[in-house]
Formats: C-alpha cells, sequence, structure tokens
C-alpha cells in the first residue's frame, strides 16, 4: 500500500513553496522564461503550426485552403513518389553515414601520426565542413561537368567517357553522395582524432608488450574504446545527412534521383508544384522520422557503448 | 554559496513545467490557426477574376515602389539604367530588388510573401507559366484600369505577346522579356560538313544533316532538362500534329505523342546524332561542343560574346505537319493585388515605361530578348546583333502554348521527369507519357479545375 495514503475523498495536500523555493522559482523563471519565449516563438510554434498545415490541401499563394485530414500523410505514403523519396533518404543517408564516418576514421589515423606537417594537415582536412554547401556545390558541378569537367578529362586520357552526372539519376545520387561525404569527412576525423588522443596509453602499451600488433590493438582496444566517439558521431552524421540539402539543391536542381524527403518538401512547396500542405506533411514525415532514430539510438545503441 | 540558487524541488519543477507547458501548449494551438483561411469546399478562384476592380480616376501614385526582379537574360544594368530614367521622370523612387536568379525562384519569394501577406512589391517579374497561376489564386490584379488610367497603347504592343496574358476578358500582365526559342547553329561546323549556311527547314531535312556534322562532340542538343525541356519539345509534338493538350484536354499519352517522343529518343538512341545537356544547352553551344541546339532568343547576346566562331541563328525546324511551330516564352510584369491602389498605378507607370518602345530596344539591346512594341525603332539594335531579326520575324509564325504545360502546376517538372527517363535512361516511352498523362490530369483535377469559373 502507499505510504502516502489520505483520507478518502479527501483532497490530497499540496506542498508549499517554502521563501527559498518561491525565489529559487523567481530565479528560475528570470532565467529561463525569455530563452522558453523565444524557443516557443521560434521552434515550437513553426513546428505546431506546420503539423496544421499538413492537415490542409494548401496552394502556396492562396488565402483560402480546404482541411483534408490525414488526406497528404495518405497520398506520400500510398504513392510511387512518396516510396521513391524515403528510398532515396534511406540510401544517402546510409552511404554517407557509412562512408563519412569510416573514411573519417581512417583520415584520424592517419592525422594521428607523428609525422610532420600534421597540424597543416589536419587544417585541410577539417576545411571542407566550414565552407559553405552552395559553394562546394557549383564547384563540384565544374568537376564533373561531363563535357567541361575535370574528371571527364581524366577520363578522357583513360579512353573512358564521363557518365551523364546530371541527367541519369542514379549517378546523380552517386555524384551527391560523393561530394557530401567529401565535405563531411573532415567532421569526423576530427572528432575520431580527439577521441584516438584521448585513449588510455597504458592499456596500448601493455597490450603491445604483451605482443598485440597494431591491427590488434585497433581493433580489440581503441575501436571498443572510441564507442562513445562512434556513437556521438553516429547520432550527429545521420542527422546532419537526412536534413542534407543544400548541395543536392545546387548540384541537381530538378531533383530527379536526389530528391531526399526535405528537397522532395522543398520541390513540392517551391519547385513549382506550390502544394504547401503537402509539403508540410513530408516535414513532418522527416520530422518524426529523426525523432524515432534519435530515441532508438540513445535507448538501443548506447547500450554497446564502452565508456571508459 | 548560500546566494546561489538550488534546483528547484521535484514536485515544483513537475508542476511548474505541466503548467507552463500546457500553457504553452494552448498558445501555440492558437497560434497555429493562422495562414490560410480554411472552407469545406474545394476552393475557387481566390479573387483573380471575383476581384472588384480599383477606380483610379482619383487616385494619386506612391512615391515609392519596389520592383521584384530575376533580371531575365543577364538585364540587372539595363534595368538599373532604365530605373534612373523612370525616376528622373517620375520622382517615383523604385528599390530594384534581385528576388531570385530564375522565373522559379522569383515565384518561390512572391508566394510566400502572399503567404506573408507583407513585403510585396509594385511590379513582379512573371513567366509565362507562373502568370495563370497568380490569376488563379488571386495574387495579380487586373491592369485594365491601370492602363485606361494611364492611356497605355496596348494595340502598339506585339499582339500574340499581348494576348498571352489575356483571360477572362482582362489584361494580368504586359510583356517584358519575351523571346521563342531558336535555332542555333555553328556556322564553322555548318562549312566544314559542305551544308548551307542556314538553319534546316524541316527535322528530316536535318536528319540527313545530322551525320555530316562530325566537328564537335554531337550534332545537335538537346535543352537540358532543368531548362524547360517541355517548352522547347512542343516543336516537334505541333510539327509532328499532336501536342501536350488541346485547351484542357490533355493529348499526352495519344499515339501522335507517343510517335513524337519515340521519334526524339531514337535521335539520341538509335540514330546517335543527338545528346541532351547537362547544363544550359546555349553554353554548351557557345563552347563548340555541339553543332547545334535551341535555345531562348535570351540567350542570343550571351551566345554571340561567348562563342569563338561565327554564330547562326535561324527558325525552328518544323515537321510533316503544316502549321506553326515555334512557341513564345519568357517574362511579363505584373501588379500585385494585395498591395494599394497609390502603390498599384506606381506599379503601372514602371510597366508602361519598361515598356516603351525606346525602353524595349535598350534591353532587347542588351539581352537578345524581342523587342515588344511594334513601333519600336530597331534599327540600331539590328545594325549591332542583326541575328534579333530572325526572332522579330519568326515571332508572325508562333504558336500560343499548350494549356497543360503552361496552366498547370508542376507540369513543367513532370514533363522534365518524364523526357529524361525516355531520354537519359531509354525508358519506355509508351510508359512514360501514359504516367505523365495520370500525373498532369491528376493535377488538372485537383488543383485547377475546381478554380476555373
Amino acid at each position: 500500500m502507499s505510504s502516502t495514503t489520505t483520507g478518502q475523498g479527501a483532497p490530497p495536500r499540496r506542498r508549499r513553496l517554502s521563501g527559498r523555493g518561491r525565489r529559487d522559482a523567481i530565479w528560475f523563471l528570470a532565467l529561463a522564461l525569455p530563452n522558453i519565449v523565444l524557443i516557443a516563438l521560434f521552434t515550437y510554434r513553426p513546428l505546431l503550426t506546420n503539423v496544421y498545415y499538413s492537415t490542409l490541401d494548401w496552394t502556396l499563394g492562396s488565402a483560402s485552403a480546404t482541411f483534408i485530414g490525414l488526406g497528404n500523410y495518405v497520398e506520400f505514403f500510398t504513392s510511387t513518389a512518396g516510396h521513391e523519396s524515403i528510398r532515396i533518404t534511406v540510401v544517402f543517408t546510409l552511404v554517407t553515414v557509412g562512408g563519412s564516418m569510416v573514411l573519417g576514421l581512417l583520415l584520424a589515423l592517419a592525422l594521428n601520426a607523428r609525422i610532420p606537417g600534421t597540424a597543416i594537415a589536419r587544417s585541410a582536412a577539417f576545411a571542407p565542413y566550414v565552407l559553405s554547401g552552395v559553394g562546394v556545390g557549383l564547384v563540384w558541378l565544374f568537376i564533373f561537368d561531363p563535357d567541361f569537367g575535370v574528371l571527364a578529362w581524366f577520363l578522357r586520357q583513360l579512353g573512358l567517357s564521363s557518365p551523364e552526372w546530371m541527367n541519369d539519376p542514379t549517378m546523380a545520387l552517386v555524384m551527391v553522395m560523393v561530394v557530401y561525404i567529401w565535405k563531411n569527412l573532415g567532421y569526423c576525423a576530427i572528432v575520431y582524432l580527439g577521441g584516438l588522443q584521448s585513449l588510455p596509453q597504458d592499456v596500448l602499451q601493455a597490450a603491445a608488450l604483451d605482443g598485440a600488433g597494431p591491427l590488434r590493438r585497433f581493433w580489440s582496444i581503441s575501436l571498443p574504446l572510441l564507442s562513445p566517439t562512434t556513437f556521438f558521431l553516429l547520432i550527429t552524421t545521420m542527422l546532419s545527412s537526412l536534413q542534407a540539402f543544400d548541395i543536392l539543391r545546387i548540384m541537381t536542381p530538378t531533383g530527379r534521383g536526389t530528391n531526399a524527403l526535405i528537397f522532395e518538401s522543398y520541390l513540392q512547396a517551391f519547385g513549382g508544384y506550390s502544394r504547401a500542405g503537402y509539403s508540410a506533411a513530408i516535414s513532418v514525415v522527416l520530422f518524426l522520422m529523426l525523432i524515432v532514430i534519435t530515441v532508438v539510438q540513445v535507448r538501443f545503441v548506447e547500450k554497446k557503448v564502452h565508456y571508459a | 554559496m548560500t546566494g546561489l540558487p538550488r534546483p528547484l524541488t521535484a514536485s515544483t519543477t513537475r508542476r511548474s513545467l505541466i503548467g507552463l507547458g500546457a500553457a504553452g501548449a494552448g498558445a501555440l494551438a492558437l497560434a497555429a490557426c493562422g495562414g490560410p483561411s480554411v472552407g469545406g469546399g474545394s476552393g475557387g478562384s481566390d479573387g483573380g477574376s471575383a476581384a472588384e476592380e480599383t477606380d483610379f480616376s482619383s487616385v494619386e501614385p506612391a512615391t515609392e515602389i519596389a520592383f521584384w526582379t530575376s533580371h531575365p537574360g543577364g538585364s540587372k544594368d539595363v534595368e538599373a539604367e532604365l530605373i534612373t530614367k523612370f525616376t528622373e521622370e517620375t520622382g517615383i523612387t523604385v528599390k530594384h530588388v534581385t528576388a531570385g536568379s530564375n522565373y522559379e525562384e522569383i515565384a518561390q519569394r512572391f508566394q510566400t510573401a502572399q503567404a506573408a501577406k507583407d513585403d510585396l512589391p509594385a511590379v513582379v517579374v512573371l513567366s509565362d507559366v507562373w502568370w495563370f497561376r497568380y490569376f488563379l489564386e488571386g495574387n495579380i490584379a487586373a491592369l485594365d484600369p491601370m492602363i485606361e488610367k494611364l492611356g497605355i497603347d496596348i494595340a502598339d504592343y506585339r499582339d500574340s505577346l499581348v494576348a498571352d496574358y489575356q483571360y477572362e476578358d482582362k489584361q494580368w500582365a504586359l510583356p517584358y522579356g519575351r523571346s521563342t526559342p531558336l535555332f542555333y547553329y555553328n556556322k564553322d561546323h555548318f562549312a566544314a560538313a559542305g551544308l548551307p549556311d542556314r538553319a534546316p527547314k524541316t527535322w528530316q531535312e536535318f536528319e540527313e544533316w545530322a551525320p555530316k556534322l562530325t566537328q564537335g562532340d554531337v550534332a545537335y542538343m538537346y535543352p537540358d532538362l532543368a531548362g524547360y525541356a517541355g517548352w522547347t519539345l512542343q516543336n516537334v509534338l505541333w510539327g509532328k500534329g499532336t501536342a501536350w493538350s488541346d485547351d484542357w484536354t490533355l493529348k499526352v499519352s495519344d499515339p501522335k505523342t507517343i510517335e513524337a517522343m519515340t521519334w526524339v529518343q531514337d535521335t539520341v538512341h538509335s540514330a546517335g546524332w543527338a545528346q541532351v545537356a547537362s547544363s544550359d544547352s546555349a553554353d554548351t553551344f557557345a563552347a563548340g561542343v555541339c553543332s547545334t541546339t535551341i535555345a531562348s532568343t535570351g540567350s542570343l547576346v550571351g551566345v554571340l560574346e561567348a562563342a569563338s566562331f561565327d554564330v547562326g541563328v535561324g527558325f525552328l525546324p518544323a515537321g510533316p505537319v503544316d502549321g506553326p511551330v515555334c512557341p513564345t516564352g519568357g517574362a511579363g510584369l505584373g501588379v500585385p493585388s494585395a498591395i494599394t491602389p497609390e502603390q498599384q498605378l506606381a506599379g503601372a507607370m514602371l510597366i508602361e515605361f519598361m515598356g516603351r518602345p525606346e525602353s524595349t530596344v535598350a534591353f532587347s539591346g542588351a539581352t537578345g530578348y524581342m523587342p515588344i512594341r511594334k513601333s519600336a525603332d530597331v534599327s540600331a539594335l539590328l545594325e549591332k546583333t542583326p541575328q534579333i531579326q530572325t526572332a522579330i520575324d519568326q515571332l508572325e509564325v508562333t504558336r500560343t502554348q499548350d494549356y497543360a504545360r503552361v496552366f498547370l502546376p508542376g507540369a513543367d517538372q513532370e514533363m522534365a521527369t518524364a523526357v529524361g527517363s525516355i531520354l537519359t535512361e531509354e525508358g519506355d516511352v509508351e510508359k512514360a507519357m501514359t504516367d505523365l498523362q495520370t500525373k498532369l490530369q491528376d493535377i488538372y483535377t485537383k488543383q485547377v479545375e475546381p478554380k476555373l469559373s
């Protein structure tokens, strides 16, 4: 039985705040309220407004709309275009997250070596991450151009012809994934480098004395001890990839083969269709997807993490 | 330490947060009720045709307005010069706003401003595929009372260009950067191939010429898919006696249309004398990659400046069926409906100024777009850029664009996707066109038909 049983029918006693408690509450409100108001106004209000819009058949620019309930969601989940957008999102996210993390780790191992010039190499590796996605997309367009591009020139020297990077939907997806991985590689590398440099050297030295080779030490000691870093990167890069837009928009303006969820949402509202309600529904789907992935990662994947 | 605030007790925090959350959620739910007004029906025109016309007889123009433009054809400088002259003449200050880099981006901003009900310009550039949507949604005002007030001589505008913006006996915009597609050819390549110095009269004739054009990577370059494939392909469809649509009746999956698109696919895959550009086909042509292409007259000046060879231009090739095979295109200028009459009148004055014969000649000289006035003295223009005469002459044999392309939201994008699957993936033509027909019919039924009066 509960230890806080009260007489039947008697209202539960409300604990009054002491003078100190009231003072604390006032402090809390004074410090937190401005931020809460700002977050409510500029994050949660648009979020809720967007959910509301997702229930409307609303043409952007129109002063009137029709309430259709879950109609936009039904259309998205039952249409071929919706399925294709989800497929592209999954492929893009898996490849770019996996590619950025694996290559980032390899790059971090190289940058961790004690050789001259590593400081410059580390800066160079990180630089693409802080560049504008629009600028990166424009430059890589010149590289990939099948007629004038540097890549096409190299392929011609080898007697090969350039793929139709912009016109072929499959190659367009490959192209944007390559560029996205290149841009975000430095971020993973630098974070992994921080993890590598904080590994307990005594454990690694003990393993070396016991005869463990470099590969064995990496596989059995470094990699498990890097799992908190890997977990952090898994969440951040996945959230980032799911929200990738700038490079996709600049390099493939029609979205053929590259219309991941966020890009499809843009195309539906602003790419000629003017379907604001349908676009809002796609945004809500993406939002829920991000929430679910984050919760799953925190609840289940984190259990596999080894904290030193 | 005692001066620092302690963490709140658990019960206080929970209650406070729940209370705050509930109050916040209530407030936000109310806030979420903004945006468009929600009705139970399927809509209807938002006012384009139904809006009451303003009596401008006693309206004085605003002294400061904004002009939203994408500077079509690289016209930023010439626009600025014309605006300066306009301000000198009228005393009206014009904020010259780059509202996008193309028609789609400027439409995006204009529509967003409509939703926000704020920051609208007095004049906006609107393309052939956007003005009707603005009309349907009541975003633009009928110009007729302003035309009457200002005494704009509509009869002096080129008839087909003015007619493009007429619906329900009202004028919804006036021509500005108007174009047609042109057939561009590399004179050096033609000479080397022993071909006559002219554009082919028909596609059948070009099929015979194409194998001889081996100086570039390819004989003919289709415009890139992002560059309005549905616009230029009307040329092929019309030449073969079909179209994207006949008024509101779609003809996308008609046997003749499938036959025409099969021919287009064959030019790339079976015959192999054509490719699809990865970027602007005018740039590809100017770089000498292809011997011929079709691109807008708005690209003419840029091509002439960039090309290191003699550029020839001609009418679009015809097909086996007689009749016009060239669509009009480009942009006009409109006035938003949700601004004050004073702003609208000042905006209409700017439109009138930009459309004056001397203004349109200056604009054409800087861009290659066509002079839109019959009385425009184009002699100096032709002396500098004689190729513009071809565009002007071709205007006499143009045809109004298919409704399916210009009046259905997103149709251009759907057409580009279908054409892409046919040309770049060698997909099944019949399936692609049948799917396209289904999508376009769905767009018409859901988004357009309920709003037509």
